[in-house]
């Protein structure tokens, strides 16, 4: 009888032992990355998108990896939906609706990044979305009305900047329609992402994006993407964007002259 | 000559050609079992946002004239890749490679864009083909 209460003591050891491991497994900042005064590292900059290495569609958006989206919870919202053949629907950028978030953020445009000790401050060259993060400890504002964009607050998880972001309206996930016309993916009102940006190296910033949907996943599930840093791209700075400049799809239907 | 075309885009030329657009959904507004390759000069160029429009008066058989209109990137993202806006200065004699439009009007998606000394530069969308997994 001693045995398995030797094992079952071991075992415990071994999972405290694992779980000391994993607890302190935070990850390692490369040395030499820019820092600001109070000793934060500093992601001011101008970047390129987040980029993947999984299955991407010809297109000018980053998409989630089909691999790494987690399962559909059982009785939950579609996560899938079909075109209806109204443009208002199907592509409601054509009419220069928002892309929201997470989209906007994986379209293949500049980045450019601001950060203070208050503020973290992103402007994406697509549609000239804006994201404005709050690092000052309050908490996210419940009495607004869903948006594209959410309401987004961040904290530092040592030199990991953590952002959760909810209050999103029902929209459009990624670009996974141009790759597939026969569907789009979507996510619900009940959308929450986290996002961990840190330095994975000298050039390249690691973009960990979290998604919990509990209205459409059972659980949450994660992709990481990478994001180039393009000082080569600070001469020029962010170009206009502005959709309605000479939009020539209004009503869904692209046509010159 | 002015603003060259770099030999790194014509290099491109050598990877597959993406096929959609930012914007709009290149699916739902051109054929992709109409592929059309005209050859004609440059009557009026739009280098704006959300995509540029290029115009292009391409003879018939008949001898009659059709301008033809296509779609292309964002001025932006073209920049990006160093493709400007002189590469498609009207008056500029250049054959396109593109989709239809689905209602089989004089509209299409431009892919590819190759000039008279041969080079050729993509006016849709890429990420970097070469960064391409």
């Amino acid at each position: 009888m001693q045995r398995p209460a030797i094992f079952i003591s071991a075992s415990f050891a071994l999972l405290g032992c694992l779980a000391a491991q994993t607890a302190s497994k935070s990850p390692q900042t490369p040395a030499g990355i820019p820092r600001t005064a109070d000793g934060k590292p500093n992601f001011t900059g101008i970047y390129e998108w987040p980029k993947s290495t999984g299955d991407q569609c010809e297109c000018s958006a980053t998409i989630f990896d089909a691999k790494s989206i987690g399962a559909l919870k059982p009785g939950g919202e579609p996560f899938f939906e079909k075109p209806t053949g109204d443009p208002r629907h199907d592509e409601p950028r054509d009419f220069c609706m928002p892309a929201g978030f997470p989209s906007g953020m994986l379209a293949a445009y500049a980045i450019q990044i601001f950060q203070s000790k208050n503020y973290f401050v992103l402007i994406h060259e697509f549609q000239r979305m804006s994201r404005v993060v709050p690092l000052d400890g309050r908490k996210h504002r419940n009495e607004l009305e869903p948006s594209f964009y959410g309401d987004p607050i961040g904290h530092w998880e040592g030199d990991t900047l953590v952002i959760e972001t909810t209050n999103f309206k029902r929209w459009s996930l990624d670009d996974h329609f141009y790759n597939n016309p026969n569907e789009s993916r979507m996510h619900s009102d009940a959308l929450r992402t986290i996002e961990h940006i840190r330095w994975k190296d000298a050039k390249t910033l690691s973009y960990l994006l979290t998604i919990d949907d509990p209205k459409i996943f059972s659980a949450p599930w994660s992709q990481e993407f990478t994001i180039k840093a393009r000082p080569d791209w600070e001469p020029t700075g962010l170009m206009e964007y502005e959709c309605q400049e000479n939009n020539r799809c209004p009503g869904g239907h692209c046509q010159g002259k | 000559m002015k603003n060259p075309i770099p030999l790194s885009l014509f290099l491109t030329v050598l990877v597959a050609a993406p096929l959609a657009q930012a914007h709009h959904s290149f699916a739902s507004e051109f054929d992709l079992n109409k592929k059309v390759k005209v050859t004609g000069v440059v009557t009026k160029l739009e280098w704006q946002n959300p995509h540029i429009w290029y115009y292009v008066d391409v003879k018939n058989e008949d001898g009659s004239m059709t301008n033809w209109a296509f779609s292309g990137s964002s001025p932006i993202q073209l920049m990006r890749r160093g493709i400007h806006k002189d590469v498609l200065a009207p008056g500029t004699i250049i054959t396109v490679e593109g989709y239809q439009a689905k209602d089989g009007s004089h509209n299409g998606g431009g892919s590819k864009v190759t000039f008279q000394d041969g080079r050729s530069v993509f006016t849709t969308v890429a990420d970097d083909p070469n960064e391409k997994k």
